[in-house]
């Protein structure tokens, strides 16, 4: 029995004396491993990855539906322009009324012209009137002022400038080349 | 009626063999770079004499007179001013316009050749030319600004001193007035 047992004994511990080192000797090869790889065990499940996106590269419809969703950056790069865009409208409005300064410039002419624009409008009053109760006064009144302000502007001679002295009233309106001649040579030192 | 336009074409008549240049109504005429015109416009207003200018300012009456198919008098201002600025134009004195200060008749004389520095040399052309189309004695004293205020060649003297005194044209519209018939 002894032989046997010693027999047996030494088939034991030649058992466990191989196991546990072999065990030990691979998980110090693997911590050796992934130490001397990347240092952190982050880094070693990272370069337990590889393998897998060998594998998934293979189905290459599979690699394009993910993309769009993983694809963070086409994503990101939309939001970064509203961002700009409000912001590039906002400037704009302090630029607007500074185009508005040149128009007010270019509006005044027309502004001078409205009272020559007088006509249009009493007419358009006109047919509004009948349903007011006062339909005559408002119209009569325009109407007394435009020959007024019309006809000195209408008799001046060929459409050059005409500058009024100190008594413009006094003379007669002149028609013709005569009489302009008869009214210039008339004219004395006071 | 007349319809108040003047009608250029043939206004000169160029003959190359003869070596002559005549204007519609038959006068000779010399055409002179401005220069040469200005030197001898200079030389006689400093010699108080510009005789030949308004006699060039006559001629240029003609040629509007020729163009006319009635007296000037008569007519609009607006037709009498075109035929006038269109022969001054073809002559080469600038553009020509007529303003109202008042009772006074200004006439104004645009881009015309640099002759003399009082402006003298126009003054007599314009004077010249104004009286013939009228057929009075009109005298155009200069205003400065190369405006011409047409009066009677009696007080022809009398403006031009005013304006020699540092009178503009609204000043001298203002001391003259109407003489009324009595």
């Amino acid at each position: 029995m002894s032989d046997r047992e010693d027999r047996l004994r030494s088939l034991l511990d030649k058992v466990r004396a191989k196991r546990p080192d072999e065990r030990a000797t691979r998980a110090a090869d693997a911590l050796e491993r992934i130490r001397t790889a990347s240092g952190t065990t982050a880094a070693a499940a990272v370069q337990s990855s590889p393998p897998l996106p060998v594998q998934s590269s293979r189905p290459v419809p599979v690699q394009s539906s993910r993309p769009p969703a993983s694809t963070v950056p086409p994503t990101r790069v939309p939001s970064a322009f509203p961002t700009e865009l409000p912001s590039s409208p906002l400037p704009e409005p302090p630029t607007s009324p500074a185009l508005d300064s040149p128009t007010r410039y270019s509006s005044q002419p027309p502004q001078v012209e409205r009272p020559l624009s007088i006509e249009p409008r009493a007419r358009s009053i006109r047919p509004s009137s009948p349903s007011g109760a006062h339909s005559g006064a408002p119209v009569a009144a325009p109407s007394s002022r435009r020959p007024e302000s019309i006809r000195p502007q209408s008799v001046s001679p060929s459409g050059q400038p005409v500058v009024y002295a100190t008594d413009p009233p006094e003379f007669p309106r002149a028609k013709t080349f005569g009489d302009l001649l008869d009214q210039t040579l008339s004219l004395r030192p006071r | 009626m007349h319809d108040g336009r003047f009608d250029p074409s043939g206004f000169y008549e160029f003959n190359l063999t003869g070596g002559m240049v005549r204007a519609r109504t038959g006068e000779r005429v010399v055409i002179l770079s401005e220069d040469v015109l200005s030197s001898l416009v200079a030389a006689a207003a400093r010699d108080g004499d510009l005789t030949p200018l308004r006699r060039l300012g006559e001629l240029l009456g003609e040629q509007v007179l020729g163009g006319l198919d009635r007296p000037a008098s008569v007519l609009s201002p607006e037709a009498v001013l075109g035929h006038a600025s269109a022969v001054t134009a073809l002559f080469g004195w600038g553009r020509l316009a007529f303003e109202r200060w008042g009772s006074a008749l200004v006439v104004a004389l645009r881009d015309k050749p640099e002759l003399d520095e009082d402006e003298l040399g126009a003054a007599a052309l314009l004077g010249g030319m104004f009286s013939e189309i009228s057929q009075r004695q009109v005298s155009c004293v200069p205003t400065g600004d190369s405006k011409f205020i047409m009066v009677d060649f009696e007080v022809a003297e009398t403006v031009w001193g005013w304006f020699k005194d540092g009178a503009d044209l609204p000043a001298i519209v203002g001391m003259l007035e109407t003489k009324r018939a009595s």
